[in-house]
């Protein structure tokens, strides 16, 4: 078989970037809802902090998804190797 | 199952079969990040909103004199257009303030009780703060519309709506 065997330590790591990313996914609608309560109470102007603290989790998610598939390349590789 | 088809199947889902919980995971990661993204899109495109909506401004209009206005009274009139409803309400202490009079709930007409120092709702029994236009009781969550007040003379005047 040449496809990829789950190679150790790969499994809880995505478990984890999951559960990680799944908190942050909640934090981000908790900031939406707050931004639109600012924004139909007339506080519009202090939208922005809140967009940018949603940006940076955006980015780091972006950021996480290409570490895993980094990862992913590299247990490929693991995976042919080891498996002749 | 022939040769060709396991070598299309590998192709298709290049995972071993004790691996595909791990393939899914992934699956779910990244349409976590897709649905972030949204998230912060929304959350910007309502940041931009908030930073282009300004005051509604129109020419002044002249509301009352303030020697027709006793203190703890409240004067109704129209702003910023003719079917809007708002208020002047002269606070105990002389000064003056202006709200919309539409309720944030369900934008029913709101009035000023002097004898209770507070702006009531009927509807829904929202209290709101004559002092800041503020929600203290009651189902409303946001404040009263503002109205800026200007003076000329003996004459207040309505410039400004903010939201």
């Amino acid at each position: 078989v040449n496809s990829a065997v789950e190679p150790p330590g790969q499994a809880p790591i995505v478990a984890a970037g999951l559960a990680i990313g799944i908190l942050l996914l909640a934090i981000q609608l908790w900031l939406l809802t707050v931004a639109l309560d600012l924004f139909l109470g007339g506080h519009g102007d202090q939208v922005w902090s809140l967009a940018l603290i949603s940006g940076v989790i955006f980015i780091g998610g972006l950021l996480l998804l290409w570490i895993l598939r980094r990862q992913a390349r590299v247990a490929r590789g693991w995976s042919a190797e080891s498996h002749g | 199952v022939s040769a060709a088809e396991r070598k299309r199947w590998r192709a298709a889902f290049p995972y071993h079969w004790d691996a595909d919980d791990l393939a899914s995971r992934r699956e779910l990661l990244r349409f976590a990040v897709y649905a972030s993204g949204a998230l912060f899109g929304s959350t910007a495109i309502i940041a931009a909103l908030g930073m282009l909506r300004r005051p509604t401004t129109t020419a002044p209009q002249a509301i009352a004199r303030i020697s027709d206005v006793p203190e703890g009274t409240a004067v109704y009139f129209n702003f910023p257009e003719a079917e809007t409803q708002a208020m002047l309400l002269h606070l105990p202490g002389g000064r003056f303030v202006a709200y919309s009079q539409r309720c944030t709930h369900l934008s029913c007409a709101v009035y000023y009780q002097a004898d209770r120092q507070r702006l009531y709702c009927p509807c829904h029994e929202g209290v709101f703060s004559p002092e800041t236009g503020d929600p203290v009781a009651g189902p409303p969550q946001r404040r009263l519309e503002q109205i800026t007040l200007s003076q000329d003379g003996d004459t207040l005047y309505a410039t400004e709506i903010h939201p």
